[in-house]
């Protein structure tokens, strides 16, 4: 691995006023480096979703800052953010946001018309298995198929981080190792960094580098030297 | 690489057809019928504007009851006047001296006879001769020898020529006073010793003969038809079918006329008792319609006729020849004042070299103000005013649909969007894309619209049209109007409201997409509800979900109703007034003299009870403009007719005094132009640069035209007319001691239905073509309001499926809420969309000249209410078709 890429400093926020105020990210620390598989692991109303948007810059803390690279997100206006995200990032959700008038082919094109120097189109479909699926629409897919298409439209745009949230919440077992095993490909073969928050526990086996959050803040920040393969991963 | 999004569209607008087309054909429609109307309209004022160059039409005419002298066209030509004055005492001097001549023959003669008598008696006496008959018979001889002598005697005599002298100066000198006496009367008459300055004008022979037309060939008359000849180098005919006459038996007719009397190219026709082909239907410059007299209030295109032949044919016809005579300045005047001073010049000119060559005018007519070349020429001016209230109702109309749809699309794609944002789409480009699809149906709508506008719909104008008036033919011309009204306005209109819709909503940050969190507040607690069936609950908590839709509805069921009431409401507006205008008139009879002495001078009076003196006076009121079609009749100034009232007046009665700088205006120029009672108003004249100032002192309850009341002694002051000056006579009774020949018009209300029929016929074509169309973009509006509310519910309706409710269920549940606020609201929505139409309507009639107020008869608004029922329950028919075809899987799979 090389030297430090993402630094996350002292990052507050919290959400509602007075006695509805409820501090989600209180005071978060750590760092990642370029290329690592990190995962952000916590239960429910951890604020790994909140701290993953800050990163992603479409969220703001209210104090502390994001580094990527040495650039402070905070620093940024809202077009440099959009450049930012534009440039640097891939996002996979959950819920898949496939637009469904477009096919899967061009559901991918969506993020390659994005990227200065996306991925090659074809091999992206070959590497998530939708070659023979390529002109179907997502509704023609199943649930899986079309978080392999988010996967695809992510990153296509061979990003530095790519960025997922829970992408296999809505999965069953084996169509999400299945999708781990893809990000893991993804995150080998085009070293993009990835940065994935689950409240599975099982997936931390696969990352090197392993945050555990609780009630806003780090409670572990462990280097994974023994991970295994996502295909290996068991719950 | 290319936009990937860019193929979303086309897809779009694939899968989306039903509403798509719904929306093209809306504006297909709207802007298909409005442009056809605009293209028809300038298309045909464009052929009528064209036909007065090419047809060479006159600056005016003039009737001699003779032919007239070279010598004499070629004064009038000059401009110049004559000198009147001098050729009266040239005359008085000829007829004088020839009567002093013959007097002072007679008196020679009495004298010399006498005198001869004398001298023979004295000779008698002499000679002692007494027999009487001796006597006489001696002077009878004395004067057969002698009396030529002793006449050649005296006229050589110093006293005899002193005394001719006298005479023929006396005679002289009562001539020039005479002549002076008379001159003043006739300058003062004609203003002939005004400012004057020559027109010179180039003359040309318009002789025209009137006679009986037979046209069905029953041998009675049907019309009469004035004739002129097919070599006429002024006022020329365009022809709408055949040709002009060639031969002697042939014959071109106004087509409008064979129209009406179903004359068809071929047929053969009687004039005067010949035979004549009808080879030609036409339409003559300066007839556009058939007025037979310019003081005739309405045209008729039955009764009267006008024609075509050959010259030979010409000198065959046996009714007298009328020696018209059209005139053209040799330098055209450039305004409407510079109109009329021309022609008050010109007119000067014509009357006193008439005069000097023996000539009678029979008739003069200047061009501005001939009825059968302008009448339908302002008509159809004035005519876009429908259209425009259609064209501007109809663009909020389609705005607003735009604007549900963005927003609609925008939520149902939050995560898309979102989802877009957070990979780095920045705002404008979702901007761009966003707007793509209204710009592209709305330039889609556009397109086919304006091909129809100028093909199929222009075609539908000029046709109702041609069903009114003689015109020319004509060929589509291109118009701004309509493609500023219909594309340009819609297209800007879509844009910014796109533009400020989008730019808006996709203010928020990508998570607020990501989250759907699109409201900006949230209501924090459900509202409790009372213990009812839960069905009842259910139906209840659907309503208070949907407020924002079915606010969104209650605002389209406005527009509907608003279109409705126009629908409706114009028609029976002009019903309406139709109907009342008779009622409106001040009496029952209402007599315009040409003047108000006849040929002797005396004023012109009648025996009649009921009459009463009035005087009248056409003013004008300024209007601000603020129309695209300036200067096209409805940019002009508003006529005010002044009238000035009997004290005492059986007719009109005025409350306080009236001076000569306040007088009463009628109740429809104060609803008009919101003038009130204390309020200052200028008036001025048409075609002079004169102005008069009034305060306003009430209003008179007449809502028949735009109006002004002085009493008769205000209104001569505040015109420095003479005090006993007046206009004409008002009647309860038919006068039957005025000679025809000093009546300018008599309007009785048969004449007023006349008009309003003719303005029924006119309209009438229109109103049901904005009528049709207007509902079915009623019910494409109404089909798309509903279909926006079950796909916003798409999601829940799909939701209930699952939980295991009947299609008759969810129906009950998603319907019938909306079925009630369509009903609670359909009459509030008519309320609000009559109170609307009204307004735009009063609006619109600021830009028209005259005035009529926004009616509607109740069975109208129970249409327009029932209508829109009608139309949302087969618009339910179509949901309950669509919750049934909405998939169970809608709630469950997440494919956005």
């Amino acid at each position: 691995m090389s030297e430090q890429f993402l630094e996350i400093k002292d990052l507050k926020k919290s959400f509602g006023t007075g006695e509805a105020r409820q501090d989600v990210l209180r005071g978060m620390n750590f760092t990642v480096k370029k290329g690592e598989f990190c995962v952000l692991l916590g239960p429910s109303g951890s604020g790994k979703s909140t701290l993953l948007n800050i990163i992603g810059g479409i969220d703001t803390p209210d104090e502390g800052f994001v580094s990527i690279n040495g650039d402070k997100l905070e620093e940024m206006n809202e077009k440099e953010l959009t450049l930012y995200r534009r440039k640097h990032l891939g996002y996979v959700f959950q819920m898949y946001n496939l637009i469904p008038n477009l096919n899967v082919k061009e559901n991918i094109e969506v993020g390659a018309y994005l990227s200065d120097n996306p991925l090659d189109v074809e091999e992206v479909l070959t590497t998530l298995g939708l070659q023979k699926h390529k002109y179907k629409y997502p509704n023609q897919l199943s649930g899986g198929q079309q978080q392999r298409v988010s996967i695809g439209r992510a990153v296509v745009k061979n990003p530095d981080i790519l960025m997922c949230d829970e992408p296999t919440g809505a999965l069953d077992y084996k169509t999400s190792k299945e999708i781990l095993a893809l990000i893991e490909d993804c995150n080998n073969k085009f070293g993009s960094t990835v940065i994935m928050v689950t409240h599975n526990e099982a997936i931390r086996n696969m990352a090197d580098h392993v945050i555990k959050l609780r009630d806003g803040v780090v409670r572990h920040n462990d280097i994974n030297e023994n991970k295994i393969s996502a295909m290996d991963l068991e719950w | 690489m290319k936009n990937p999004l860019i193929k979303r569209i086309p897809r779009e607008l694939k899968s989306d057809w039903h509403k798509y087309l719904v929306i093209i054909v809306f504006m297909v429609i709207m802007i298909g019928v409005i442009s056809g109307m605009y293209v028809g309209h300038d298309s045909m004022l464009a052929a009528v504007y064209a036909g007065r160059q090419e047809l060479n039409l006159e600056d005016g005419s003039f009737e001699l009851s003779g032919r007239a002298s070279e010598d004499l066209l070629d004064d009038i030509s000059s401009g110049k006047k004559a000198d009147v004055r001098s050729y009266y005492i040239d005359k008085g001097n000829k007829e004088a001296d020839k009567k002093v001549a013959e007097a002072v023959e007679d008196e020679l003669n009495e004298q010399v006879t006498e005198k001869i008598e004398e001298a023979v008696r004295a000779q008698c006496a002499a000679f002692g001769i007494t027999d009487e008959e001796l006597i006489k018979g001696q002077i009878d001889a004395a004067i057969e020898s002698s009396f030529d002598k002793a006449i050649e005697e005296a006229k050589e005599s110093e006293e005899y020529r002193k005394a001719i002298d006298e005479a023929y100066d006396e005679a002289h000198e009562e001539v020039v006073k005479k002549v002076d006496e008379e001159w003043d009367e006739v300058a003062d008459r004609y203003n002939l010793n005004d400012e004057f300055t020559p027109v010179p004008v180039k003359i040309y022979e318009h002789f025209y003969r009137e006679e009986p037309e037979d046209n069905n060939g029953d041998g009675a008359e049907d019309a009469t038809i004035r004739i002129y000849k097919s070599d006429s180098e002024i006022d020329k005919a365009s022809f709408n079918e055949g040709r002009a006459p060639e031969a002697d038996d042939e014959i071109a007719i106004d087509r409008m006329h064979a129209d009406n009397v179903g004359v068809a190219l071929g047929d053969t026709i009687s004039i005067g008792g010949k035979e004549f082909k009808v080879v030609g239907l036409l339409s003559y410059v300066n007839y556009l319609t058939l007025h037979e007299s310019n003081t005739d209030l309405m045209f008729d295109a039955f009764g009267f006729d006008v024609g075509m032949v050959t010259p030979e044919a010409f000198s065959q016809l046996k009714s007298r020849v009328h020696y018209c005579y059209a005139y053209k300045y040799d330098k055209a005047p450039e305004s409407k004042v510079e109109q009329k001073d021309y022609s008050e010049n010109f007119m000067k000119a014509l009357i006193t070299q008439t005069l000097v060559y023996d000539n009678e005018i029979e008739d003069y007519l200047p061009e501005y103000m001939r009825q059968a070349s302008n009448f339908a020429v302002t008509d159809i001016e004035g005519d876009s005013v429908g259209a425009s209230i259609l064209c501007y109702i109809l663009i909020g109309v389609i705005a607003f649909i735009f604007a549900i749809i963005i927003s609609n699309t925008i939520e149902k794609e939050a995560s898309v969007i979102g989802t877009l944002r957070a990979s780095g789409y920045s705002r404008s480009e979702l901007v761009v894309h966003y707007m793509s699809m209204p710009v592209i149906v709305t330039l889609i709508g556009a397109v086919i619209g304006n091909i129809l506008g100028y093909t199929a719909f222009k075609d539908l104008a000029i046709y109702l049209y041609f069903n009114s008036y003689s015109l020319p033919k004509c060929h589509a011309v291109w118009s701004n109007t309509a493609l500023i009204k219909t594309t340009i306005i819609p297209l800007l209109l879509m844009f910014f409201i796109n533009l400020f819709v989008i730019v808006k909503k996709l203010q928020l940050s990508p998570l607020k997409f990501l989250r759907h969190d699109l409201v900006k507040t949230r209501r924090t607690k459900a509202m409790r509800l009372p213990r009812w069936s839960f069905l009842k609950r259910f139906r209840l908590r659907i309503l208070f979900q949907n407020i924002p839709n079915y606010l969104v509805l209650i605002f389209g069921v406005i527009f509907i109703e608003l279109m409705m009431c126009f629908a409706f409401g114009l028609p029976d507006s002009l019903k309406h007034y139709a109907k009342e205008a008779p009622d409106m008139m001040f009496a029952e009879y209402q007599y315009m003299l040409m003047g108000n002495k006849d040929d002797d001078g005396n004023i012109i009076e009648t025996d009649e009870e009921s009459a009463e003196r009035f005087s009248m006076t056409e003013l004008m009121y300024p209007k601000k403009s603020s129309t695209f079609r300036e200067g096209m009749g409805s940019g002009g100034d508003e006529s005010v007719t002044v009238y000035g009232i009997s004290e005492e007046s059986d007719y009109i009665s005025l409350g306080k005094d009236t001076s000569k700088d306040a007088l009463y205006i009628s109740s429809a120029f104060s609803k008009k132009f919101g003038l009130k009672a204390g309020d200052v108003i200028t008036l001025h004249e048409e075609y002079e640069n004169k102005s008069y100032e009034f305060s306003v002192l009430g209003v008179v309850d007449y809502d028949g035209g735009i109006a002004a009341f002085l009493d008769a002694d205000s209104f001569n002051k505040a015109f420095e007319k003479d005090s006993d000056d007046f206009s004409g006579y008002f009647s309860r009774k038919e006068i039957t001691d005025i000679d025809d020949q000093y009546i300018a018009t008599v309007i009785t209300s048969e004449d007023i239905l006349k008009v309003t029929n003719q303005l029924m016929h006119s309209m009438g074509g229109f109103m049901g073509v904005f009528k049709n169309a207007l509902i079915v973009l009623s019910a494409s509006l109404i089909y798309l309001l509903a279909k926006i509310i079950i796909e916003r519910n798409e999601h829940s309706i799909s939701m209930v499926k699952i939980l295991g409710f009947k299609n008759g269920e969810i129906g009950s549940l998603y319907i019938i809420p909306t079925a009630i606020v369509v009903v609670l609201f359909a009459a509030i929505a008519f309320v609000a969309g009559y109170y609307l139409m009204v307004w735009i309507f009063h609006a619109f009639m600021l830009q028209m000249d005259g005035y009529f107020a926004f009616y509607m008869n109740r069975s109208s608004m129970v249409l327009a209410v029932l209508y829109l029922l009608i139309g949302y329950a087969f618009v339910s028919l179509i949901d309950f078709a669509r919750i049934k075809r909405i998939p169970l899987d809608v709630a469950l799979k997440n494919i956005e």
